[in-house]
């Protein structure tokens, strides 16, 4: 019988692997900024249940310092996304292929 | 399976369908509500590990602020509702990303197996820098987290709040529509 953090983290990986299978198939920057917080909310997962599990409080911690990161992220892309849009009135990554050799 | 577990898992399997749909809706609105409901199901977790500061940073942080940030850039761009294209990946893509699966997966469930637990571990826990730590008592999650994030990694958290400082300005200069665009356009 597992324990409680431990069911978490195989609920990490699964979470894990459909935000990275979002980000490869999704062509759509939007959508693949929406899987990559997926992605980062797997991996917090993934640390709550390992400060569970070892029971320390690092993993939480650590998990505050990765939710900064994820909203600095946001705000950097999602401006990105816009000043896109404006020059080039698309945000589908196939159309983007300025710096294409 | 007692009441506890029982509910555990149902928050999770719950988290990993709105999770699959937020991959596979088409309209970026639709994906985004998947994504809020994804991140108020993993609050839920978090309080059921004992994390209660996680649970409630996680709703004010991710809920709150990251979700509104999306919206409001989807409502901003008006786009149409994106059609799906499955065939996009190449034989190279596709290769490279089971290597990283295989990766996650495998790392994943040797923590899941208790390699973090055992005597022969990944992470040694008594020389974690949290374990030198006078500990309050576990339901006091909150004094817990305060007194490590406000010693051991101070540091960490105020190079945290010079990136945030940063992000901030630089998302006002790519945002800002520059004159010299208006001239030319």
């Amino acid at each position: 019988m597992l324990s409680l953090p431990e069911i978490g983290i195989y609920f990490s990986i699964v979470l894990f692997v459909i935000g990275f299978l979002g980000v490869m198939f999704r062509k759509n920057i939007l959508f693949m900024m929406l899987s990559i917080e997926l992605l980062l909310n797997a991996a917090n997962l993934a640390f709550v249940c390992a400060s569970k599990i070892t029971g320390t409080i690092d993993g939480q911690v650590v998990m505050f310092m990765v939710m900064a990161v994820a909203a600095c992220e946001a705000a950097i892309g999602l401006a990105l996304v816009i000043s896109l849009y404006r020059t080039r009135a698309t945000i589908e990554a196939d159309d983007l292929k300025l710096l294409r050799g | 399976m007692d009441l506890t577990t029982f509910s555990f898992v149902t928050l999770g399997l719950l988290a990993i369908i709105f999770s699959v749909l937020l991959v596979t809706r088409r309209r970026p609105v639709s994906s985004a509500m998947m994504l809020l409901l994804v991140f108020v199901l993993l609050a839920g977790m978090y309080g059921m590990l004992d994390a209660h500061f996680a649970a409630v940073a996680q709703i004010i942080v991710y809920a709150g602020a990251i979700m509104v940030v999306f919206v409001f850039v989807i409502m901003l761009l008006n786009l149409p509702p994106e059609e799906l294209r499955y065939g996009g990946v190449t034989m190279g893509e596709a290769f490279l990303s089971f290597i990283g699966i295989a990766f996650v997966v495998t790392l994943g469930t040797k923590i899941g197996k208790g390699a973090l637990s055992s005597s022969i571990s990944l992470w040694d826990a008594s020389r974690a820098p949290g374990a030198r730590m006078p500990f309050f008592a576990e339901s006091e999650n909150l004094k817990n987290v305060a007194a490590l994030m406000f010693t051991d990694y101070l540091w960490a958290f105020e190079l945290v709040s010079v990136l945030i400082l940063a992000a901030t300005i630089g998302a006002v200069v790519i945002a800002k529509k520059r004159s010299d665009d208006a001239q030319s356009a």
